[in-house]
């Protein structure tokens, strides 16, 4: 364990050092993440003018559901992102061997590798965001609950970056630029609205085949509905039984990788 | 003239060279773009039978309308083809044929039209028997024309609006996110996340005046009979000169980008 935090140690340095290099490519993407936010922002502000609800929520319910969407983003965009953005043309060009042949898990190098230091600043934002609109909440939330809500999120972020992998190892065997990247990023837009919206099978499978839902979705209800064991235990199990699946989907895809070639 | 059109069909050739990938991203993508959207008009029309002047129905519609004309208008755009051109060092070889090179990009866009074009034709052959005509919607086939004619210079706006930001690529290591915020924009303003008859009042003069309500906005609203000949006219006008402007600008940019330009290595 102590050899892994050592390592990313090592990794968090390289990227800042890398980050810096490309300046403008840092406030680029401080400027393009700082617009996703105001975008987000702006569509439940227009929306909200004509409604008092939606999908059971009310306009500062949704701001508090936005900034844990925020959070959920900044987190994968820093921590995963650009690493899972370069794993289909390592597979494709063979260059995961170089990381195949280092002593530690080759899932996290692979994923964890390239910490993304221009996002850095995004997250900081996304977390002023976060507290902002935990604040601005016009009814007293306690400790405790936003002890949980943070919990949950940082739980989401787990099952969205499990998700992201799942649809990334696919290019093992189908050789595409992407895997079915584009699919991930497509189904994605899911876990930016909340579940409530959703009704009959769509919001079943949306929190369990394909669980976006529970992503930011769940852990909101549990901020203002209560968490119950059963709400725990199913967003537990969710990504617990997600991430298996990608660890063995990834056992089974660097079988069928032929180095160069592949 | 032939070279334009000969590019156009190099590219439509690539394009169904990966048909598998091709089809399962543009139906996952256009389901869950419009499934988010339909559900999102259901919940804001739980409580209202009329919202910012549209029927639930009409309301739908116009968002099937808009996510496939937006599939046309688009084409490439995040695809940075130029800045990649020029980072990589590939712009060099355009710079010595004997032709424009912003053209040959524009050939490429169009060429990648075409499977764009199935597409539209396949993913809006269900709507007429699912939705019908709602009540306020007005389709006929002098609107289907407009339309048509507005796609036309929404995509020629939409290239050109991208045009300069792909060519920052002569100074900065990466423009992708700007090219990201550029299509964060125009998603809002131009009508595709939500229809811009719901934004406040005071902020229409604004939205007319922009470009982005041209791109896609404008051309499902002809589609669907919300606008009178002068209000098309006067858009298409507003549509063109923005391109003017768009033009000139990249013509700028590209006569200072080139002027710095090294090859390989930037």
């Amino acid at each position: 364990m102590i050899r892994y935090l050592r390592l990313y140690g090592h990794f968090l340095r390289f990227s800042f050092s890398k980050a810096m290099e490309f300046r403008f490519d840092f406030f680029f993407r401080v400027f393009m993440d700082t617009l996703w936010y105001a975008h987000h922002l702006a569509f439940f502000w227009i929306l909200y003018r004509h409604t008092t609800l939606l999908g059971g929520w009310t306009l500062d319910q949704m701001l508090v559901f936005a900034g844990g969407v925020f959070l959920a983003d900044a987190i994968q965009m820093t921590l995963f992102s650009n690493n899972l953005w370069m794993l289909p043309n390592y597979v494709n060009k063979g260059d995961l061997d170089y990381y195949l042949v280092r002593p530690v898990s080759s899932l996290f190098f692979l994923s964890l590798r390239d910490f993304a230091a221009n996002s850095f600043v995004n997250l900081m934002m996304a977390i002023g965001l976060f507290a902002w609109v935990l604040v601005r909440y016009p009814a007293p939330l306690g400790a405790g609950a936003i002890a949980v809500y943070v919990g949950l999120v940082l739980m989401g972020c787990v099952l969205h970056y499990t998700l992201q992998m799942i649809f990334t190892i696919p290019v093992f065997w189908l050789h595409t630029s992407g895997g079915l990247r584009e699919v991930f990023w497509a189904l994605d837009r899911y876990t930016g609205r909340p579940h409530g919206i959703f009704t009959g099978w769509v919001r079943k499978t949306l929190v369990s085949l394909l669980p976006f839902a529970l992503i930011v979705s769940y852990p909101t209800m549990a901020l203002f509905d209560g968490l119950t064991w059963t709400l725990f235990a199913h967003m537990a199990g969710v990504t617990a039984a997600a991430f298996l699946l990608m660890v063995w989907m990834w056992s089974r895809g660097l079988k069928v990788y032929a180095s160069a070639s592949s | 003239m032939r070279l334009f059109w000969s590019m156009v069909g190099v590219e439509v050739r690539k394009r169904m060279s990966y048909r598998v990938d091709f089809w399962i991203n543009s139906v996952v993508g256009f389901v869950t773009e419009l499934g988010v959207a339909w559900f999102i008009v259901l919940a804001m029309f739980s409580g209202a039978d009329r919202v910012g002047g549209f029927s639930r129905d009409g309301m739908l519609l116009y968002y099937v309308a808009i996510i496939l004309i937006a599939r046309l208008v688009r084409s490439t755009d995040l695809e940075w083809a130029i800045a990649d051109d020029i980072y990589q060092g590939a712009l060099s070889r355009y710079l010595l044929y004997p032709v424009t090179y912003g053209v040959l990009k524009y050939a490429t866009q169009i060429g990648a039209l075409l499977p764009a074009l199935v597409q539209v034709a396949l993913f809006g052959a269900w709507v007429p028997f699912v939705l019908g005509i709602p009540e306020g919607v007005h389709l006929t086939p002098a609107t289907v024309a407009m339309s048509a004619g507005a796609i036309v210079v929404a995509n020629a706006l939409h290239f050109l609006s991208t045009y300069p930001i792909q060519l920052v690529a002569f100074w900065a290591d990466n423009c992708w996110s700007l090219l990201v915020a550029h299509r964060l924009i125009a998603m809002l303003f131009g009508g595709i996340l939500l229809p811009l008859a719901l934004f406040p009042a005071w902020s229409q003069p604004i939205l007319n005046a922009l470009p982005y309500r041209y791109m896609f906005a404008f051309p499902a609203d002809a589609l669907l009979g919300r606008l009178s000949v002068a209000e098309y006219a006067w858009g298409l006008g507003i549509a063109v000169a923005w391109c003017g402007i768009f033009a000139a600008v990249s013509a700028a940019v590209w006569r200072r980008g080139t002027l710095q330009y090294t090859g390989v290595g930037m």
